[in-house]
């Protein structure tokens, strides 16, 4: 799962019908350089399907890819972003002597 | 699979129901050098207890994933494979 | 799952025998402006997504990408990537409206 932080909320007007009363939220996924706490560049905000009720400002895990839809398994939903988790800390060092692959 | 160090960890009460009782380690993905960061900050499930600041090695293959939580529905795809050793 | 506008549709006559029936349309991956977080702005990349909604051109929608794009019924067996799967009326960051479908369409934007 990447780190991300919700920002919004997303309505939706006319949904797949396997979409139907989705809760969809805007996040903002976090790189390295957010970690530590340079804000100047953002990663590119992804819609993610909650499930545990997210807020505005709450940290959560976003699964991504097919593992994305694998909670609603046997049933079918073309969601690439979930929600799995709400975190409540985050404790780390950062990386140091470490350069960022730009490429 | 691809390495990674093991950088912090995260702790969560909120949560796909798959995940109570894992450990979700915050790794940094290596390129070859060892030295550069691949990608974001990710979040791995970890069965073995690797520790900050060891090299892991971690695999995205959710099959094996839904088989270590012994569940078919978890959103989980990383999991630390192994530590290298030292 | 992102944000995009569907910036036209897409004529192919010559296609794998699969896709014939399915819309194309040509979609642009959005994200908030980098800036002050108050509007939508273009990534500047520019995706082919079918269709299972409807939606036409000028509209935002939300795309889903990757094998989860075969994830309904009417994708499941086309060798497709990057599906519309909603259109999208409002987006809200913090209290405050990024986006109204209603909106934009009042002021003839749409």
């Amino acid at each position: 799962m990447r780190i991300a932080d919700v920002v919004g909320t997303v309505t939706l007007n006319c949904a797949h019908p396997s979409l139907r009363g989705a809760s969809i939220k805007l996040a903002a996924p976090l790189s390295w350089d957010n970690l530590a706490g340079h804000w100047d560049e953002r990663l590119e905000e992804i819609a993610v399907y909650d499930e545990l009720g997210a807020g505005v400002g709450s940290r959560i895990a976003v699964s991504e890819g097919r593992e994305a839809s694998m909670p609603f398994y046997p049933e079918v939903k073309p969601v690439d972003a979930y929600n799995a988790a709400i975190l409540d800390s985050l404790e780390y060092d950062l990386p140091n002597n470490e350069r960022h692959n730009n490429g | 699979m691809f390495l990674g160090r093991v950088m912090g960890h995260a702790t969560s009460t909120v949560k796909h129901p798959s995940m109570k009782g894992w450990k979700l380690l915050l790794v940094m993905a290596l390129r070859a050098d060892e030295k550069t960061i691949e990608g974001d900050p990710i979040l791995v499930v970890d069965s073995i207890g690797a520790g900050k600041g060891q090299t892991v090695v971690i695999t995205s293959d959710g099959i094996g994933a839904r088989e270590l939580l012994g569940h078919k529905n978890t959103p989980v795809r990383w999991s630390v494979l192994g530590i290298r050793d030292p | 799952m992102m944000i995009a506008k569907v910036t036209g549709s897409l004529v192919s006559t010559e296609k794998v025998g699969s896709i014939v029936g399915h819309k194309l349309m040509m979609v642009e991956p959005f994200r908030l402006d980098p800036q002050d977080r108050k509007s939508l702005v273009s990534t500047g990349r520019s995706l082919v997504a079918v269709d299972t909604v409807g939606a036409g051109e000028g509209e935002i929608v939300l795309i889903t990408q990757g094998s989860s794009a075969r994830l309904t019924p009417e994708t499941k067996n086309l060798p497709v990537d990057t599906v519309i799967i909603g259109i999208i009326d409002s987006v809200h960051v913090a209290q405050a409206c990024v986006y109204d479908k209603k909106g934009q369409e009042a002021r003839g934007e749409g």
